[in-house]
């Protein structure tokens, strides 16, 4: 069997979300619930036909199948925890593929934001506490690393990264679902304060609560169901934990070969991506996922975002939903959620519904840049 | 002198050399005896060939600025009440890629690429950490 085989064969039938924010009446596990009725709605499916359910738990141990199962009352034939989305679409897209499911449930949700969560755990897993030693805290460095390096090497600005935050700001401000929907001019995102030098506030995401749903299922089983089937028309995965030991270790190491996988076995090129999502932990994902894929020339996708070209309307919107700064930080599942919507043009208000989208990619990394993933969508 | 407020290394057996070595002024890093790779934080395998021999030699101590951050939010105690603070990434002239803080110079005038050399900083009279500054 070859990565071509798995085209097509795996759509998805339903995609729920709950409200996003903070949602302090409702565990993790309660928002898991209700993100797995709204896709239960939306497929037309009943709970009784879904025989495999993938489960993220969230960071602080809610939403985990141990504590969520029996509150599910199923009896799948296969029921998982699994680390990221990327992982449970390409799980779910193999066990639909081989017959081994016939529909399955991949959920996640999380109450972080009432938790206070505050993720200040080491930068690079570094072992002992040699991170600590050093004041190396967030996450975030790593991005922060990287973008301070590509000052260096390409004579990227501050500014120039500025352009991310502000076309994000721009589409959460028309999506209902977004936390965050105040408009964000340039001079507001240079005035806001430094986290980590060089990223500002607006290049962070922020921590919310919130839980989203989606059900893979086969196009045959797909045709009989209400909403239209969004195949999974490409997909690569790479995962590379060499950290600081590799070459490229400022530039996203796994993203290339993830790239090559996905162009190598799929009919599409990158120029006909009508949308693209990133998995944006901190902006600076955007422009490497933007070069690695080959949307544009390594060292340039700092100047490509400019002008407006990632916004709506422009040549490649990107993360229309408003990313993770200011739509909601739900770890990528917001990403596969809205590129459905916009192919089956339920994008909820006009002005942000693409026009007739027929082809939209989304990727998936970790904040740390170990594991990534990547989507071809099609209607 | 204020007592020092930062996190102090957790010494264990794996680290144990590193730490010693740095209050004997030498910068020691791991080294696997099946294929020379070299680490640091220590690790229980080789991760080049996963042998689980390793010895610790001294570095030279000397290398370049690979790239730096400046933090201006601090969660960490003592790092808190000191931002904006620097962390870099070293590579040092062995190849090896280490996490410090720069010294010695106004956060304008570091730069990537820039010489830098170990410098041990005797925080308690017990503990040495190992930072560097700008190598003339």
């Amino acid at each position: 069997m070859a990565v071509r085989d798995l085209l097509d064969r795996a759509c998805i039938a339903g995609v729920g979300a709950t409200p996003q924010g903070q949602w302090p009446e409702y565990s993790a596990d309660d928002l898991a619930i209700w993100a797995f009725r709204e896709a239960l709605k939306d497929s037309g499916l009943r709970k009784a036909a879904i025989d495999g359910v993938f489960v993220q738990p969230s960071f602080g141990g809610q939403g985990d199948l141990k504590t969520l199962g029996h509150r599910l009352g199923m009896e799948p034939r296969v029921a998982a925890n699994v680390d990221f989305h990327g992982q449970a679409l390409q799980f779910a897209t193999l066990l639909v593929h081989q017959g081994l499911c016939n529909y399955v449930a991949c959920m996640y949700a999380t109450n972080q934001r009432t938790n206070r969560n505050r993720f200040a755990s080491t930068a690079y897993h570094l072992g002992g506490n040699f991170d600590d030693v050093y004041g190396l805290s967030n996450p975030g460095s790593v991005a922060a690393f990287n973008y301070r390096r590509r000052m260096h090497d390409f004579g990227a600005t501050e500014e120039q990264l500025g352009a991310i935050a502000v076309a994000q700001a721009r589409a959460a401000s028309l999506n209902p679902l977004a936390v965050y929907r105040s408009p964000l001019t340039i001079e507001d995102y240079l005035n806001a304060r430094y986290v980590i030098a060089p990223l500002r506030l607006m290049d962070f995401c922020m921590i919310s609560d919130g839980g989203f749903c989606v059900i893979v299922t086969t196009p045959e089983r797909a045709r009989d169901l209400p909403k239209t089937p969004v195949f999974i028309s490409g997909l690569g995965s790479q995962a590379c934990f060499l950290e600081l030991e590799h070459p490229d270790a400022m530039y996203h190491p796994p993203q290339r070969p993830n790239a090559s996988m996905l162009w190598e076995n799929c009919d599409y090129a990158p120029e006909d991506i009508e949308a693209l999502y990133v998995q944006d932990a901190y902006t600076p994902n955007v422009l490497a996922a933007l070069e690695n894929y080959g949307f544009c020339e390594f060292g340039t996708a700092h100047e490509w975002v400019q002008g407006g070209r990632i916004e709506l309307g422009g040549e490649l919107p990107v993360n229309v939903h408003g990313g993770q700064n200011r739509m909601t930080y739900m770890l990528g599942w917001q990403n596969t959620h809205d590129a459905v919507l916009q192919l089956r043009h339920e994008a909820m208000e006009p002005a942000r519904q693409l026009p007739d989208p027929e082809v939209i990619m989304a990727t998936y990394s970790t904040g740390l840049w170990q594991e990534t993933w990547s989507y071809i969508f099609r209607r | 002198m204020a007592e020092y407020a930062k996190p102090l290394p957790v010494v264990n057996d794996l680290n144990r050399p590193h730490w010693e070595g740095a209050r004997d002024g030498r910068f020691m890093v791991q080294r696997c005896l099946g294929c020379g790779h070299l680490a640091l934080p220590p690790m229980p395998n080789c991760s080049g060939c996963l042998e689980t021999s390793m010895e610790w030699v001294a570095s030279s101590g000397r290398g370049v600025v690979f790239s730096w951050i400046e933090y201006h939010q601090g969660w960490l105690p003592g790092y808190r009440d000191e931002t904006p603070y620097n962390v870099a990434i070293v590579e040092l002239e062995e190849g090896l890629r280490v996490v410090s803080n720069l010294v010695g110079l106004p956060h304008d005038q570091i730069a990537i690429g820039m010489p830098v050399e170990v410098w041990f900083d005797e925080v308690t009279p017990q503990v040495t950490i190992p930072r560097f500054r700008p190598r003339v």
